[in-house]
């Protein structure tokens, strides 16, 4: 009997042994046959050489949390050294980029941010400039109570849905509102290469970020209204030539474009405080009564002599 | 025969279980919903990282031991499916100790086929490691100190136990019935421990075997608590996890003891989930909860831990079982992976119950099933539409929590007790004839 189990193990041993090689073989099928690697998580880095970091790491190495009023003088003045200088053939040049839409797509705790950016590049001539590559920045405040996921901007980044992307701030997935801070997410989008090189030139394109609401404070109504604000959109270019060694920035000339569509309202459900007191009450009656249910089924059930004598009396 | 049936079972689950895990692969790369699972990703991340000779704390939400993300590093080199490939593994794994339990203590093959066809082809359990969660290690582990136990080698068990509770600190719960368990009686020096075998006779209603409770009854256990057995088991369990913990703490430092072991001993997480407590901390959370209203959220826990021991220490796989159930059921978090824990038990307890299929199981499988089923609605409408729908949401879990009770209680009203082991025949010891 012994010596059967003996072989009995010893068959299922060699078939979980021969079920781990097939299982080997086919990691390696799999290994041959799919695309790259996923590398290390965290923020993406640009893959282009010329291309700038992000901006938005410049503003939290200064500044420990986001305050809209410090980042709009941020963009207002810090960046200014870093704005395009004017090409001295091409005067004319008027570089626009503008948020011609702005909503939220989906329901519940998960959501799409759409925006859709313009740019367009209006010249008399065509200007006479080295090779150059544009991408498009936009960076997206979000309010407390929202936040972007970075692992799954990364997986999108992956995908080639953005050239890359990076979240700064409070990127705790788990915390409630209340318990958490605002962070702001830095999108990267390709604007193609040489787009000064022809004249009128526009472009629109569109990004959905993936939102997640947290837990709200508790609010009696039941719902909490979370405003996001319009993204704020520059134009960030890399030329070859010794004149142009680093990239620079076009941003918006003014603010009325953004204020002429306004912040898009997530309404997101919260507990109510009316709630708690029979709430807490009930939890406890309900795990007391459960409690009772299987002590005592438990003790009249079981194989102890205390139950045999509490039955006989 | 029968053992081609059983070989062919194993054979079409690892097919199986590979095509899944090929399919989730696919699903990942070409939709937008992945089939993987969101941990995953985290112990990949962090098997990455310490692959590099980091921490793999650095990834945010990583709250494991160490080990399991050494476990995955061939994910970075090898194939990102490896960790998946492990877990299907110890999956079947799972299924192989179930099967030689069942087998060790003569429980006829159908039963046995029909224990294992119940975790090999559940679509909790087959989809919880090829979609990558790390649980059916635990399960296989902890299976195997069972096995240990019954062929009384309790030093190997103490090792795989220190272990275990280091791997995932719930198993810590299973701590006083093995101390309980390990009976003097039972098991004695140079001696292997005799198994009560299943019989034909299991249609009458709970038997209470006189013949071990009246000699070996709970307060002989307590007055004779320190036996070698017992002392060895505590020595060697908690030293192999003081090492490991020890070891892990000096290379990682608090972060790891706060990340894999305080969270889970202190987790309170306002965010819906199965348990009942989810709304009572989400209405609470802005302010810190009394002394008094914590102990009152952790007596439920404890009292029913205790008296489930007390009362069922001897049948260890039934006690094992209804405590998981009931430890899930009454814990401060409760997610969908949690329910492994004791799926992998129920196959161990079902040859000794008398509750029919028709109608009592079915009932059973149906309440528990619906009041799931029930909570998810709810869920979804809050999650996923938008609408505040908490307090429903809330009613929904006292609802999982009542069918719990239920399933609990007539488990136990239609188990028919089976202690593991038997006394030996008399003054001449008979060894185990298996």
């Amino acid at each position: 009997m012994a010596i059967r189990q003996c072989n009995q193990l010893c068959f299922y041993q060699k078939l979980a042994i021969l079920w781990m090689f097939f299982s080997g073989a086919v990691s390696c099928m799999l290994v041959v046959s799919s695309s790259s690697e996923v590398e290390m998580r965290g923020p993406s880095h640009s893959q282009h050489s010329g291309a700038r970091k992000y901006i938005v790491k410049s503003y939290f190495e200064k500044y420990e949390n986001l305050c809209d009023s410090s980042f709009e003088d941020f963009m207002a003045h810090e960046l200014s050294s870093s704005l395009c200088q004017v090409f001295p053939d091409n005067r004319n040049l008027d570089v626009r980029l503008s948020v011609l839409e702005h909503s939220l797509v989906g329901e519940g705790s998960h959501c799409h941010l759409s925006s859709s950016i313009k740019l367009q590049i209006e010249a008399d001539s065509i200007p006479k400039l080295p090779a150059h590559f544009c991408e498009v920045i936009i960076i997206q405040r979000l309010p407390l109570g929202v936040f972007a996921d970075p692992f799954e901007l990364q997986h999108l980044h992956e995908r080639k849905v953005f050239t890359n992307v990076a979240v700064f701030g409070d990127t705790n997935l788990e915390l409630p509102s209340f318990r958490s801070n605002r962070s702001v997410v830095e999108v990267h989008m390709d604007a193609g290469s040489n787009i000064f090189s022809e004249q009128n030139n526009g472009l629109e394109m569109n990004i959905e970020l993936p939102l997640h609401a947290r837990y709200q404070p508790l609010d009696e109504s039941g719902y909490s209204i979370v405003e996001i604000g319009e993204p704020d959109v520059l134009l960030s270019c890399s030329m070859e030539g010794k004149q142009y060694n680093q990239s620079c920035l076009f941003m918006s000339p003014n603010d009325s474009a953004k204020s002429r569509i306004g912040a898009v309202a997530w309404r997101i459900p919260s507990g109510m405080k009316a709630h708690t007191g029979f709430v807490s009450v009930v939890t406890f009656v309900t795990a007391f009564l459960s409690t009772l249910s299987i002590v005592v089924t438990s003790i009249f059930c079981s194989g102890i002599k205390v139950s045999k004598n509490m039955k006989q009396s | 025969m029968t053992s081609l049936k059983t070989h062919s079972i194993f054979l079409i689950s690892a097919i199986f279980r590979v095509g899944l895990i090929l399919y989730g692969e696919w699903q990942d790369a070409h939709m937008e919903v992945r089939y993987t699972d969101v941990d995953y990703l985290v112990f990949s991340d962090a098997a990455s990282l310490m692959a590099s000779g980091h921490s793999p704390y650095k990834r945010t939400t990583y709250r494991y031991s160490p080990l399991l993300a050494f476990l995955l590093i061939p994910n970075s080199f090898l194939s990102r499916s490896w960790g998946k490939f492990l877990f299907s593994a110890s999956d079947l794994f799972v299924g192989l100790f179930i099967h030689i339990i069942l087998k060790q203590r003569k429980v006829p093959e159908d039963l046995c086929t029909y224990s294992l066809l119940i975790w090999l082809f559940n679509p909790f359990t087959f989809t919880i490691g090829t979609r990558g969660n790390c649980e059916p290690i635990v399960c296989a582990i902890l299976l195997w100190i069972v096995i240990c136990l019954m062929n009384g080698n309790v030093l190997q068990a103490a090792c795989w136990y220190g272990l275990i509770v280091h791997f995932r600190i719930y198993p810590i719960i299973y701590a006083l019935p093995i101390i309980l368990f390990l009976d003097p009686c039972f098991f004695q020096s140079g001696v292997k421990p005799l198994l009560c075998d299943w019989t034909s006779d299991q249609g009458k209603t709970p038997q209470i075997n006189s013949e071990v409770t009246d000699q070996c009854d709970v307060w002989i256990a307590f007055k004779s608590i320190f036996t070698r057995s017992r002392i060895l088991f505590g020595l060697v369990s908690g030293s192999v996890f003081l090492f490991f913990t020890g070891f892990f703490f000096y290379l990682y430092g608090w972060e790891f003891l706060h990340e894999a072991l305080l969270y889970h001993l202190t987790r309170t997480d306002p965010r819906h989930n199965f348990s009942i407590y989810f709304y009572h901390i989400y209405l609470n959370y802005e302010r810190e909860l009394s002394i008094l209203e914590k102990l009152i959220s952790f007596l439920p826990q404890v009292i029913v831990q205790l008296v489930l021991v007390f009362c069922f220490a001897k049948d260890l796989l039934f006690c094992f079982f209804v405590q998981t159930v009931a430890f899930v059921a009454f814990n401060k978090v409760i997610t969908a992976q949690y329910f492994v824990w004791f799926f992998c038990l129920l196959p161990l307890i079902l040859p000794w119950t008398n509750m029919k299929l028709k109608w009592q199981g079915l009932c059973c499988i149906l309440l528990w099933i619906g009041a799931q089923t029930h909570w998810l609605m709810w869920g979804y409408l809050l999650e996923f539409k938008g609408k505040n729908v908490f307090l429903q949401l809330w009613v929904a879990s006292l609802f999982f929590l009542a069918a719990n009770t239920f399933v609990l209680i007539m488990l136990i009203r239609h188990h028919n007790y089976s202690p593991v082991f038997r006394r030996h025949a008399g003054s001449k010891t008979t060894l185990k004839s298996e």
